[in-house]
């Protein structure tokens, strides 16, 4: 699955809630899941939920320590000075990112202060990035997370990538917007207008036959259609030079090499009024 | 933690007690250490099993209940869980990297190793929590109840479950997720 699919497939970063409340998930999807956690109030409070259910069977587990462990750990606890709260921490540190370097995020009390401010992001299909930075951190993030099998050059240019994206995500002005065909199948965007830039992403389209290519239109009034590029796999396309007039994106299925003009009728169609666009 | 009855007052008494630690309160911490001392180990020795590494594990914990005391926040949950899901966390970490060295014996010994058969600890108490729990486990599907257990109690990922089971990612994490929510309907009454 593509960055951005992750990204928009909420539902499954959300899937991962309960293997995290059971500490099932593996380290670099643990991180992954952990900052998605601090951008979204209403996961980390469904983690909280899931982790207490999970704690209670511990409740099956009690034994009797032995006695001289009690000696060590009040000897140990005379020598050892104690960490400051984490609202001290925040007033120094406002923008670490490495928040909770010893405690898991979902143990309570770890969460940055600020997040617990934020209000839940309810509207599915469309997402103010308000914190931008966070979600570009979680980009590079599921990136490093599927590096394990990949080629070097595939991953230099995933990484490459991942700079293009954090790049529009970074934007103060970055929205996304998704939209959604009956079959299921979704076109994403994360634009910002003032960069005229987008990050757009396929997913649930099969795979073309061998020859035939998904391409990628900027549709503007009385304007012919203007390339953006071709998809290739589900890799995320990066469209720039994006003007503020642009009404929508389409995409449709064209030779392979891509055409000049539209030559079929479109797949889908994404309108980018909600994403600051359409002037 | 060791009995029913005792459980509201011992859990308002261990998050209070837990407030005094993070002001820097050793007896409040020598206190709080006869509350989860008994969950803590007892968790600990259920996910890690080598008795000793157990121990080891128990210890961090408890020290780290100590330097982190702070980041404790009452509002937002008992202290008791608080705890235990460090000590859970802690567990899981060790059994795996623990798991990781046996794999990498057994490659370079090229030859079948099979490690601690998967049993059940035998707890010093033997608490209505414990039959509870029990009971609750029993009324999962054996798929939520396997996805759940080999998570919990035996730190595997939920690859790693799934490798086990047979199953597809997907069908892990939503039995996961189904086995956690019947299991708060089961237990929901005695919280």
């Amino acid at each position: 699955m593509s960055i951005l699919a992750r990204l928009f497939g909420r539902g499954d970063l959300h899937s991962l809630a309960a293997p995290y409340a059971l500490d099932a998930l593996e380290p670099g999807e643990r991180r992954t899941f952990e900052k998605h956690l601090r951008g979204c109030d209403r996961c980390a409070e469904e983690v909280r939920a899931m982790t207490e259910d999970a704690v209670r069977l511990a409740w099956s587990t009690v034994a009797q320590p032995p006695l001289a462990m009690r000696d060590r750990v009040l000897a140990a606890v005379r020598q050892t000075p104690q960490e400051a709260g984490p609202l001290r921490e925040h007033v120094r540190e406002p923008q670490a990112r490495e928040y909770t370097p010893r405690l898991p995020a979902h143990v309570w009390g770890t969460q940055p202060q600020a997040s617990r401010a934020r209000a839940p992001q309810r509207r599915p299909f469309f997402v103010p990035f308000a914190t931008a930075t966070a979600a570009a951190a979680l980009v590079v993030a599921s990136l490093f997370a599927v590096q394990a099998n990949q080629t070097q050059d595939k991953l230099n240019a995933e990484q490459a990538q991942a700079r293009e994206i954090a790049h529009v995500l970074a934007a103060p002005d970055a929205r996304a917007t998704t939209g959604a065909d009956t079959a299921g199948r979704s076109i994403g965007v994360i634009a910002s207008a003032s960069e005229g830039r987008a990050v757009v992403t396929l997913s649930g389209y099969d795979a073309l036959p061998s020859g035939r290519v998904h391409q990628l239109w900027l549709m503007r009034p009385d304007v012919q259609p203007r390339s953006l590029g071709l998809f290739k796999d589900d890799t995320p396309l990066v469209a720039t030079g994006l003007d503020k007039t642009a009404t929508s994106l389409a995409v449709t299925v064209e030779p392979g090499g891509g055409s000049a003009q539209p030559t079929t009728q479109p797949v889908v169609q994404l309108a980018l009024k909600s994403v600051g666009f359409g002037e | 933690m060791g009995r029913v009855r005792s459980k509201s007052g011992g859990r308002v008494e261990a998050d209070e007690l837990l407030v005094q630690v993070a002001a820097g309160d050793q007896r409040a911490f020598e206190e709080l250490y006869g509350l989860v001392s008994g969950p803590v180990f007892g968790l600990v020795r259920r996910v890690v099993r080598d008795p000793a590494q157990s121990e080891e594990v128990a210890q961090e914990v408890l020290l780290e209940m100590w330097r982190s005391a702070a980041r404790f926040d009452p509002g937002r949950g008992s202290a008791l869980s608080w705890v235990l899901t460090l000590a859970h966390r802690r567990a899981v970490d060790r059994v795996r990297s623990a798991r990781a060295a046996v794999d990498r014996e057994q490659r370079e010994a090229r030859r079948s190793h099979h490690p601690a058969f998967d049993q059940v600890t035998e707890e010093v108490e033997a608490g209505l929590e414990r039959q509870l729990v029990r009971r609750c486990l029993d009324r999962l599907t054996a798929l939520q109840r396997q996805s759940v257990t080999l998570a919990y109690y035996d730190g595997y990922t939920y690859r790693e479950v799934a490798e086990r089971l047979s199953l597809p990612l997907g069908t892990v994490k939503t039995r996961m997720r189904d086995g956690l929510t019947r299991l708060r309907d089961c237990l929901g009454g005695v919280a």
